[in-house]
């Protein structure tokens, strides 16, 4: 996480993991957000809840550059006012309906979401590959501990691998779950790679296991 | 062919689903699963004595395990889906066609319990079912960077279909699926194909259909 | 609310040794005893009140001050009675409800068989609170429907009637494609488990003489099999009584009506008082 006096950035999802046209459900330490791309490529980031009956936004559905809710099709724009009610069709919906938005930033194939309104744009991570994201039953601590290093100021646990390092972005989700964002550097070929999503596994259930013994009550 | 079929059941899908895919017609056969038990009673156990369903029969072929089901289809309507084109397509292919029998037992369980009260662990379910998702998805992103969309191959095989149900049904036994975007992306993927259909719990693509334009009055 | 009636099991289904289950947080035993009554018992031993009618067993944790509310279709001549089963949601009983009388999710959820987009407005329609049954009742609520039941063949225009009687049960009048002159009718019977969790039991009165009992009960669990996935993920999980929460437009009147009515009469066990 990247604060300044006014907010913060945390990494909620790999640019890769969010085609054009889709939502998906990321976590933020209040809760849940509909992150959603647009067709024409533009990222935002709802309240995962329809203001209507209450129902999850990451279950809906995108259509061109609006975000629909998958129960009664009821669609916002990214700036998050209500575009249209099927129900009916006439009806211009008001400004008074809208969902809560966050501000998004994309770079170098991680996309951060902002927490308050923080001044800064979220840091560059030049040189790094994403290679996946996965969510751990453990802490940042359990999951530095299990790496053997330290965390970075940017909230980077660095490993060595072979020749290159796999480096883990971590971002709290709640007190016992951390989704790590794993990008490479030096680390290009296939077998590498793949190399690299196992390890990754082996280090999430060393993770776990020193959470479990040390952290969880 | 004749396939005894609950609605509700993902294993039955599993064969309404590929037979859907490969443009195979079915004679349906409702099987009254629950609350009737219809698939314990004695003419169901005389087709099939271990009391599952689907059951799918043609002429004198009876076939009580889905996976044989899938293959079944393939090879008679489809032989692409069989996913043979080199010794690691078949292998992979093979894995997980066998590994869908953990996804049945541990999602397929939780959701049985959670849903229709069958009897079970369901901690121990959900846990089992967790593994399995962690499994399939680390495999899925291996896959991918293989140049692979699919379990098996860059197209999809009767090892997806075979997957596919219970995994995108878990989280009606209580195992969400937001941890898991490789999953998200893959099922995704299936659920765009030509003739896909859906089953009780899985929700219609909208996306896939332009946005209609409505004049009031006209519905 | 603790002295209303409350489906707590499948008649046709009991068995000696019971089933054991849950009302409104209270674990309860629903069997057979030795002479072939049915039993209810409470947490503390203590027999509960029994009613056995529409194909379910019927109890309560307090005194009802009222009979089980009537559905006179039950009594009619012609008309197949349908056990739907048993389906467990992770819901509280009243949003389960508030679904149900609401058809403008159809299209949505029940694509290409009780809505389909283009078909999504919802016309204008009757609601009201009828003081002399104390129930509320939604008419001329109508909807194209692609396939409105079993016996539908193609789409047409469906007329309902709802109609809550109870707190965590509804009865809607629907049309019936082979008898134009009469309604079919479908309910939803709900079993309060707790705030946030409960046991649904639909039951049907139709007439079909045409379709097999397993293809009507097979049609109405992939309809609510559907609701099931929206009724798990809605947030707040309690269904709100207080405006400003929720937004509902002129298609929600029954909702809202059923909710104005739930706050009146205090039944609040599964729903949200204050905003939060």
């Amino acid at each position: 996480m990247h604060s300044d006096t006014t907010g913060s950035w945390t990494p909620v999802a790999l640019s890769a993991d969010l085609p054009a046209g889709t939502v998906m459900p990321v976590q933020i330490p209040a809760g849940s957000l509909a992150l959603w791309r647009t067709d024409s490529g533009h990222t935002a980031a709802s309240a995962d809840r329809c203001p209507h009956r209450g129902m999850r936004l990451s279950h809906g559905f995108v259509r061109g550059e609006a975000l629909s809710c998958i129960y009664h099709g009821w669609s916002y724009a990214q700036a998050g006012n209500c575009l249209r009610i099927p129900a009916h069709p006439g009806l211009v919906p008001p400004e008074t309906i809208r969902v809560v938005t966050h501000m998004v930033e994309e770079a170098d194939g991680v996309i951060w979401v902002a927490l308050g309104r923080p001044e800064g744009r979220p840091p560059g991570l030049e040189g790094l590959v994403p290679l996946r994201s996965l969510t751990a039953l453990a802490n940042i601590d359990a999951i530095a501990a299990a790496a053997g290093g330290k965390t970075s100021p940017q909230g980077i646990v660095e490993v060595a691998s072979g020749t290159g390092t796999i480096c883990l972005l971590l971002s709290r989700q709640d007190e016992d779950r951390t989704l790590i964002h794993v990008l490479l550097k030096g680390i290009t070929d296939q077998a590498a790679r793949i190399a690299a999503v196992r390890s990754t596994e082996s280090l999430r259930r060393k993770a776990e296991d020193i959470h479990k013994k040390e952290f969880a009550q | 062919m004749k396939l005894y079929d609950y609605i509700l059941s993902p294993s039955c899908y599993k064969i309404r689903l590929m037979a859907a895919l490969t443009c195979v017609k079915l004679d349906i056969h409702p099987v009254d699963f629950h609350p009737g038990a219809e698939h314990k009673g004695a003419e169901l156990l005389a087709l099939n004595p271990a009391g599952s369903i689907p059951i799918l029969e043609d002429d004198d072929l009876v076939l009580t395990e889905s996976s044989a089901m899938l293959v079944y289809l393939a090879a008679k309507a489809a032989p692409e889906w069989l996913g043979r084109a080199s010794a690691e397509e078949a292998a992979r292919v093979q894995q997980w066609l066998s590994f869908s029998g953990r996804l049945t037992a541990s999602l397929g369980g939780a959701r049985l319990t959670e849903m229709l009260l069958r009897p079970g662990d369901i901690g121990a379910l959900q846990t089992q079912g967790v593994l399995a998702l962690r499994e399939l998805e680390a495999g899925l992103v291996e896959q991918s960077l293989r140049g692979m969309r699919f379990l098996a191959a860059n197209r999809p095989t009767v090892a997806d279909i075979a997957c596919f149900p219970y995994v995108v049904l878990a989280p009606d036994g209580g195992v969400p699926l937001d941890p898991y975007p490789a999953i998200r992306l893959w099922s995704r993927a299936l659920r765009g194909l030509d003739h896909f259909i859906e089953m009780p719990g899985i929700h219609r693509l909208h996306e896939l259909k332009p946005e209609p334009h409505i004049e009031p009055g006209e519905a | 609310m603790i002295d209303e009636w409350y489906p707590v099991g499948l008649f046709s289904q009991l068995d000696p040794a019971g089933r054991q289950t849950a009302l409104m947080g209270e674990p309860i035993t629903v069997g057979r005893d030795a002479e072939g009554n049915t039993r209810v018992t409470g947490g503390n031993g203590r027999t509960l009140p029994v009613r056995l009618r529409y194909g379910h067993v019927w109890s309560s944790l307090g005194e009802p001050k009222k009979e089980l509310f009537a559905i006179p279709e039950a009594d009619q001549p012609g008309r197949r009675f349908v056990d739907v089963g048993v389906v467990r949601v992770r819901c509280s009983p009243l949003r389960a409800v508030e679904n149900f009388l609401d058809v403008a999710h159809f299209p949505f959820v029940h694509t290409d068989i009780l809505g389909a987009e283009p078909h999504t407005e919802v016309q204008n329609y009757k609601v009201e609170i009828r003081e002399d049954v104390d129930e509320v009742w939604a008419t001329q609520v109508k909807f194209y429907q692609p396939q409105a039941a079993k016996s539908a063949s193609g789409g047409i225009t469906t007329e309902y009637m709802y109609r809550v009687p109870a707190p965590t049960c509804s009865v809607l009048y629907k049309t019936c494609p082979p008898r134009p002159s009469e309604w079919d009718v479908i309910t939803l019977f709900v079993q309060p488990l707790a705030e946030d969790l409960c046991d649904v039991w639909p039951w049907m009165a139709l007439f079909d003489d045409t379709t097999s009992l397993t293809d009507l009960i097979h049609f109405q669990q992939t309809i609510f099999l559907q609701d099931r996935s929206i009724l798990e993920n809605q947030i707040p999980c309690l269904l709100p009584l207080d405006p400003g929460m929720e937004i509902p437009t002129r298609a929600d009147l029954t909702s809202v009506a059923y909710r104005r009515w739930l706050k009146r009469h205090n039944y609040t066990y599964g729903a949200q008082l204050v905003a939060q």
